[in-house]
This record gives structure tokens, C-alpha cells and sequence, in this order.
């Protein structure tokens, strides 16, 4: 594989090339945040953002995405996969991105979402600012940054280019690429690791210290503390990276014959959650605030790591600046159970 | 990754068409189904079916005939929801959509050459008919068999022709209790529990449960009392089970998926987990 150099003054062309080419979806600016979204203009890219509001793990599994469609009892499937390219991905998010992609394939492989994925080239870029949660630099520190085909790394005058596939070897032709000497390459592992350095905020436990106390604390009066507050509102749940809980639901259309079956997002902190109907009323298998509270936490640090082999939690950050009240950072949580 | 341009889709169903239908009880109708695609439907008693109908959703459904009845299987479906209702308006010559055969279903080979006892609370009886008629047709391959069954009232009572065939079959030992009877009982009244003081149960016992969450704790406490392990109790377990193939998350308990991990548990291996009983 590749490592070359771009020009700032360059990247506008090779973006603008691309767009031409293929629909690329990356960071722009929304009023004081940032969000992933169809690129119009090369102009519109910004990698100086600090996270976007939601991860781009939507562009493979959209908040809503269309599993059926029926008309009476005829029914067909959505796959439909669609190329493009994610532009400007973190080095967390494309964490994340291999997370996902290994618990969409175990067990009963998910097309739904494997051929989004498939037909989606990643070109990841450095953290250039820190979102002010951010505390990827002591997360799966050791897990191998792989499943993008791209990623710039910005140093000065430019970008330096590393392509990890054949995907992202053949973009090389949409832009003025040069060589990239030693000097450089130094120059942005430096600025890789800086940005890790960086981080505003740090966990200083181990994954499997925190696994094992975490474990440890299942039926502590904790979860009831770090639970008080919560509205039960998921907002947690939907803007992280790894979490790919979902409900399905159908829906007709106006004809009352028609209509299609999806899955949305869903979130392990609503109420409504591990909730099933019996007879005379409902039955809530996690009915308190604290359990599903617990829940998340576990999901994130143990549940899934004993599966992924990391802590399915990647430092970004979002969680901890969407909650409402402020009592869904996992650096405070852990930080909290470990003195306990 | 998966595999270039598949479009295999797990969620598509199969079309299953109503050969019968029948109310068993004022909230329950069976359903004797046949694939459409002319395939016989093969799976092991415990496992569980996504149900449904285009528009209106899906519900896992445990199975409730034999696998040795080959041509056709049964369901049991009770009104509650919005999709129950849907298919409880179903009848013969109507199409059903079924996703599965899905989950573990009952580890079937480690009760061979043992004493078996199932016990069955209400509507926990729809699942583990299929066991309890998969051992009367191999019934040389098992020991003792019995069968408990408790419900709370004679309007819950299903299965109806099935428990009088089981308490006349010198086959099997079956017990029957009701909570609240009505005049004209004449079987055991009480909660399950209760049934333990009826019969000899053996030690070496392997045992299936299935039933209303209460009624797990207090089964089990009986059971540890005979002597019975853990490890030879199985019980069968309800969740809200959404996508029934492992991903959705709205079935787990702690770390384990009931669709694909349950939804039969070794209770040796759940015994602890705060949120499974």
C-alpha cells in the first residue's frame, strides 16, 4: 500500500473529483457542531471538526431503514446496497466501524447492514480538535486501526496519505498526490499520537480492571446513585458509535395493503426497551432506571468486550455531552465505581 | 465482510399456510400449519418461530408439536398485543409468516436413558408439548416421564384433549393442579408447587421448566430440596425477542441473547444473573 502526499491546496480538487465520481458523505458544519452529510462542494468539508453530533455508523445502518416491502402477501428485500464514500472518519469512529462490522457478521450474518458497509469507501482523517469530552486516547489503545481503505493525516502544508486497499490505492488517480519522504511520515505519527495525548479527558484504569470491578459492583446500590437523575431518554444510546440496538416495526401505506417493515434505533435506557406485552398489561424485564443505567454500562465494558476483546466504547465523547444532566460520561462513571 | 452482492436477508419470512385452527382457551388458538414452499419444517422442541403478518409485525412463538410430526407444526398464539390479535384472526386456508426455526431449543440427546420430569405453568405448556410429545414417540429412549402442569383457572386450562390423553397414558405420570378452580375439580388445587408432594421424583431427575416468571424461584427451591443439580434443570425462557437472530438487543439478559444463546438455559448457567428470573 501507498504513502503519498497532498497538498493543502490540492485536497479541494481531489474532493471535488471525487464527488463527482460517487456520493461522499462527511463532516460539516451545523450552527456550533458538526454532523456527517452529503458533500456538495469540496468547500463544505471541514477536518478541523471536533466529533459530529451523531457517528457515522448511520451511513450503513440508518436511523431508519426499510428490512421489507409488502404488498399483500408479497414480500420482497431492501437490499439495495449503494457506493459511496465517508470522508474524514476518526480514528475512534473507524474503531467503532470494526466493531460493528464483526457483531452484524457473528452468528446470522446482517446484510441489511454488511452491504451498506461494502459499498461504502472510508477515508479516515486525524483528530485535528478535540471535542471537549473526548478521551479516545486511553481507549482500546491497543486495538489495530483497520476496515478504512484511506486515511490523511493533516501536517504541515498538507496531508499525509496512507492507503491500507486496492479501494484506496485506485482514488489515488482523483488527486495531485506526491511522494511523501521520511520526514513527514515522522511528522504525522507525531501528530497521530499527539492527538491521543491530547485528549481532554483520560480513563487511568486498564479495559479488564474496569471489566472485572465492573462485574464485581452488578448488585452495588451504585447503579441507584449514578442512575438518580436519568429522564430515560437514550440520547446516550443514539449518538454512540457501537451501539446498534434497533426495534422493528411496520408500517402500511395509505393503501392499507402495502407497506414496508423497518428497523429503527433503539436504546437499552428507555423505558419501553425489554418491555412485553401479557396478558392484562405489560411486563418489564428492566423496569428500574438504575438496572437499565447498569445495563449500558455493562454492555459497553464487559458484555461486548468479552466478545470484541475491547471495551465496545471508544473514548469519543459524544455521550457524555448529550445527556441532559450530565450523568452519562463513562469517564466519571468508572472513574466513580472504581472508588467504591 | 459478508460475501459480494449477497442479499440474503434474514428478516424474510416464509409463507406457512393454516391447514386448522382452534381456540383452546377464550385468549388462545392453536394453529396446525404446513410450509407453502412444500419443505418439511425441521427443528428441535424448545426452539421458537418469529411469527407474523405483513403490516401488522412479529412475535416469537415457541413450537408447540413434535419435530417427529414431519409435514406439519403447531403454534399456540395468545391475544394480547397488537400482533397476536392480528393473527388470532387467521383460519384455515389463510397465510401465516414464519422466520425460524430460531434458538437453541432443548438439548434433547443428555435426557436419553434419563427420568424426566417437565413442568409447565399456564401458557409455559405450549413449548414444552413439543418435548413432552417428542418423548411419548420416542419413548423407549427415556425413563420415567412425568409432567406437571398448573394453571390458574379453568379458563387457562389448554391443551385440554392432550392432558386427558397424558393423565390416562400409562406412558407418562402426569399431575395437574388449578390456583382457583371451579366446582366440578376433581384434580389437585394449589399452586404448582404443590404437585411435588404427589409423586417420588428421582434425583438423578432431569428436569424442563416453563412458565410465568414467578414461578421459577419457587420450582427450583423444590427441586434443590429432592437433591436435583442445577446443571440437569433446563428452563425456557420469555423475552421481549425482536429480530430473533442476535442483534436487535431488546431479548438480553446480562450477556446472554435469548434468541441465539436461549431461549432453553442450563439453569446452572443463569442462576445469579439478576435479571433472567
Amino acid at each position: 500500500m501507498q504513502k503519498l502526499f497532498l497538498q493543502d491546496e490540492n485536497l479541494g480538487s481531489f474532493v471535488s473529483t471525487l464527488i463527482k465520481n460517487y456520493p461522499v458523505i462527511g463532516p460539516v458544519a451545523k450552527k456550533t457542531r458538526f454532523v456527517f452529510s452529503n458533500l456538495k462542494s469540496s468547500d463544505d468539508l471541514r477536518l478541523d471538526y471536533d466529533t459530529t453530533i451523531l457517528p457515522p455508523k448511520k451511513v450503513f445502518f440508518p436511523t431508519k431503514q426499510n428490512l421489507l416491502e409488502f404488498d399483500g402477501n408479497s414480500i420482497k428485500g431492501c437490499i439495495n446496497p449503494k457506493n459511496n464514500i465517508l470522508f474524514g472518519v476518526h480514528p475512534y469512529d473507524i474503531k467503532a466501524i470494526s466493531m460493528l462490522d464483526k457483531l452484524f457478521s457473528e452468528n446470522h450474518r446482517d446484510n441489511n447492514y454488511l452491504a451498506n458497509r461494502e459499498a461504502t469507501i472510508i477515508i479516515g482523517s486525524n483528530v485535528q480538535n478535540h471535542y471537549k469530552h473526548a478521551f479516545f486516547g486511553t481507549q482500546c489503545k491497543d486495538m489495530e486501526l483497520k476496515g478504512h481503505d484511506m486515511f490523511l493525516t493533516k501536517i504541515i502544508g498538507g496531508y499525509a496519505v496512507e492507503t491500507l486497499t486496492e479501494k484506496g490505492n485506485k482514488l489515488i488517480q482523483s488527486g495531485k498526490f506526491e511522494q511523501l519522504d521520511e520526514e513527514k511520515i515522522r511528522e504525522a505519527e507525531e501528530v497521530n499520537r499527539k492527538a491521543d495525548e491530547n485528549c481532554p479527558e483520560k480513563i487511568n484504569f486498564s479495559s479488564e480492571e474496569i471489566k472485572e470491578k465492573i462485574r464485581a459492583s452488578f448488585d452495588s446500590d451504585i447503579w441507584d446513585e449514578l442512575s438518580k437523575k436519568c429522564f430515560s431518554c437514550s440520547s446516550c444510546n443514539t449518538v454512540c458509535p457501537t451501539c446498534y440496538c434497533f426495534d422493528v416495526q411496520d408500517q402500511w401505506a395509505i393503501d392499507q395493503k402495502s407497506g414496508v417493515r423497518y428497523r429503527r434505533w433503539d436504546g437499552c435506557l428507555s423505558i419501553d426497551f425489554s418491555e412485553v406485552s401479557v396478558q392484562g398489561g405489560t411486563e418489564n424485564f428492566r423496569e428500574t432506571r438504575a438496572s437499565r443505567f447498569r445495563h449500558r454500562v455493562m454492555r459497553k465494558t464487559a458484555y461486548l468486550n468479552d466478545k470484541l476483546g475491547f471495551p465496545a466504547c471508544v473514548g469519543c465523547g459524544r455521550c457524555s455531552g448529550a445527556c441532559t444532566i450530565n450523568i452519562a460520561n463513562p469517564v466519571k462513571i468508572i472513574e466513580r465505581i472504581m472508588e467504591v | 465482510m459478508s460475501d459480494h452482492n449477497s442479499k440474503e436477508n434474514i428478516f424474510m419470512p416464509r409463507q406457512a399456510e393454516v391447514i386448522n385452527s382452534k381456540w383452546l382457551t377464550p385468549t388462545e388458538k392453536h394453529f396446525l400449519l404446513k410450509m407453502k414452499d412444500g419443505k418439511s419444517f425441521e427443528f428441535i422442541p424448545g426452539q421458537i418461530v418469529e411469527t407474523g403478518l405483513p403490516g401488522w409485525g412479529e412475535i416469537p412463538l415457541g413450537l408447540s408439536s413434535s419435530p417427529t410430526q414431519k409435514e406439519t407444526f403447531e403454534l399456540v398464539i395468545r391475544k394480547v398485543g397488537k400482533v397476536s390479535t392480528a393473527l388470532v384472526g387467521l383460519d384455515k386456508g389463510d397465510t401465516m409468516f414464519i422466520r425460524g426455526p430460531l434458538g437453541n431449543g432443548f438439548p434433547v440427546e443428555e435426557f436419553i436413558e434419563k427420568d424426566v420430569l417437565v413442568i409447565a405453568g399456564g401458557i409455559g405448556l405450549v413449548p414444552t408439548r413439543s418435548m413432552i410429545n417428542y418423548i411419548l414417540d420416542m419413548r423407549k429412549s427415556f425413563k420415567n416421564f412425568t409432567i406437571f402442569f398448573g394453571c390458574r383457572d379453568n379458563d387457562c386450562r389448554l391443551f385440554i384433549d392432550d392432558l386427558e390423553t397424558w393423565h390416562t397414558d400409562d406412558n407418562v405420570n402426569c399431575f395437574e393442579t388449578m390456583d382457583n378452580p371451579s366446582d366440578g375439580w376433581n384434580k389437585n388445587t394449589g399452586v404448582i408447587t404443590t404437585l411435588f408432594s404427589k409423586t417420588e421424583i428421582d434425583k438423578e431427575t432431569y428436569v424442563i421448566i416453563c412458565g410465568p416468571p414467578i414461578m421459577y424461584k419457587f420450582v427450583i427451591g423444590e427441586l434443590r430440596k429432592i437433591g436435583i443439580p442445577d446443571e440437569h434443570v433446563f428452563v425456557d425462557l420469555e423475552r421481549r425477542m425482536k429480530c430473533g437472530v442476535g442483534k436487535c438487543g431488546h431479548c438480553q439478559i446480562n450477556d446472554k441473547y435469548v434468541c441465539i444463546d436461549g431461549p432453553v438455559f442450563r439453569y446452572s448457567e443463569i442462576d445469579g444473573l439478576e435479571e433472567a428470573i
